[in-house]
């Protein structure tokens, strides 16, 4: 589209070398534009905030490398504004970047540091106070979708939570669609499993 | 399991749940959970583990440390054009950082807005609009010679006006930073005087006034962006002057000039 192209000439030219120099007006255009890309992904970053906070705390565990998490993300999605293809979901594309950080960088640390993820006092389940019933119930899923190993703990959120289409999911964990319907399968039977043993308890 | 019937797996039924099939495979699923009471039982036992997730999980948004995150991500500067060179003319570059600070401004405003409904004083908002703009300058910016007396005066005439004060290039002189320019800005409708200038030892450094009639309080200091702030008002004017520079030499220089303000 004409349009698009005039308002983000950096997504499609900007690595290209081209052989005749742009005049000078048009170079202005083009650094502003990547630019304004920038303060688009600032203001998706601004409303994404929490729900990225949520994904990293899922991955991690730990509400202090969740918020280091998103704080990486929001600096390298900041640095990749142009690779973000307008028109497509943010919100994808910043769980991606957060996934991988994850994935690559905190996670990778840890292990290389003997570091473990399953401390008995790192969990999902939020604190108590004012527990309704409501609140209960949550509680008591979350203390099981916690006992679930991480890769479809992540999967089960993205899905479920987020409510992401599977090539969605396969996307973001950067797996096959087959891999995630197992996980997706596998936690389905395991948390129905652990929820006919509650009723026997 | 029955043997004269395929049972389909859990990964198909799954799919099958979450309607992630064609319509094709949805159909032969039903079919076989009509006919196939083990079928049946298994869609129902996977179904009973895929429930009230998002209920679950929605407490834990509610815990996301909002104004924290919304700091941080408002602390991380505007990127500089890194292929700015190659990119840009040098005109294009400086001409894209003039963008970049509307856009900080722009969104500094929305981030004060969101600031606002989860109940921070005001007094400390504009200082932080002030930040996450002086946040952005660098020795560069501030690059070139000092303006003379009657360039200044000028700048600082139209401030003058709006603010209902009486700037001269001797009352806004500080004893270190040279003076770079004075402009004014405006910040929830209130015009916002914002003085720069260049210490030779730490960089940046900005002196901001804006209308108060919240009354007159004794300087204080605070950390704002990476920066240091010392803050006081006036009966009329509330005052802030940032930099990088230590807190105590932020303070000497803030005492030389309060007393020119309290007339």
């Amino acid at each position: 589209m004409a349009v698009a192209h005039a308002l983000f000439p950096a997504y499609s030219r900007a690595e290209m070398a081209s052989p005749v120099r742009p005049a000078a007006q048009s170079k202005t255009i083009g650094a502003e534009a990547a630019i304004a890309s920038e303060a688009d992904i600032r203001k998706g970053l601004t409303e994404h905030l929490s729900q990225l906070w949520r994904y990293g705390l899922v991955l991690s565990r730990k509400r202090d490398v969740a918020e280091d998490l998103v704080q990486q993300t929001c600096v390298r999605a900041l640095e990749r504004a142009v690779q973000f293809a307008p028109g497509t979901h943010l919100d994808r594309w910043l769980f991606s970047i957060l996934h991988s950080i994850w994935l690559n960088e905190i996670r990778a640390s840890r292990v290389r540091n003997g570091q473990g993820f399953a401390d008995a006092e790192d969990t999902l389940v939020f604190d108590g106070a004012g527990a309704t019933e409501t609140h209960v119930a949550a509680s008591q899923l979350l203390r099981k979708i916690d006992k679930l190993p991480e890769a479809q703990r992540s999967a089960i959120f993205l899905a479920y939570v987020e409510g992401l289409s599977y090539r969605e999911v396969a996307e973001i964990l950067d797996i096959p669609i087959g891999t995630v319907m197992s996980r997706l399968a596998a936690a389905r039977a395991k948390l129905s499993g652990a929820a006919a043993e509650g009723k026997h308890e | 399991m029955s043997s004269d019937i395929r049972m389909p797996s859990d990964e198909d039924l799954t799919a099958f749940l979450d309607g992630e099939m064609s319509p094709q495979e949805m159909d032969r699923i039903t079919g076989l959970a009509n006919s196939n009471e083990e079928v049946a039982a298994r869609i129902e036992f996977l179904a009973a583990g895929g429930s009230s997730f998002r209920e679950a999980f929605a407490p834990l948004l509610e815990q996301a440390p909002k104004e924290r995150l919304e700091a941080m991500l408002a602390g991380i500067p505007t990127q500089e054009r890194k292929h700015g060179a190659s990119f840009a003319s040098r005109r294009g570059f400086f001409g894209a950082l003039a963008a970049s600070l509307v856009i900080g401004v722009i969104a500094d405003r929305t981030y004060l807005r969101l600031g606002r409904s989860i109940g921070k004083d005001e007094g400390s908002e504009w200082r932080l609009a002030v930040a996450q703009y002086i946040a952005l300058y660098t020795a560069d910016t501030l690059a070139g010679p000092v303006p003379p007396a009657d360039v200044q005066a000028a700048q600082l005439a139209r401030i003058d006006s709006k603010l209902d004060l009486a700037l001269s290039p001797e009352t806004v002189a500080l004893p270190g930073p040279d003076f770079k320019r004075a402009q004014l800005l405006q910040y929830e409708d209130r015009p916002l005087a914002q003085i720069v200038y260049l210490d030779p030892e730490s960089g940046p450094m900005a002196l901001c006034i804006i209308h108060s009639d919240d009354g007159a309080k004794a300087p204080d200091v605070e950390g704002c962006k990476g920066m240091n702030v010392v803050y006081w008002s006036t009966a009329t004017h509330a005052f802030m002057l940032i930099g990088h520079a230590p807190v105590s030499r932020l303070r000497e220089i803030a005492n030389t000039i309060r007393p020119k303000f309290t007339a």
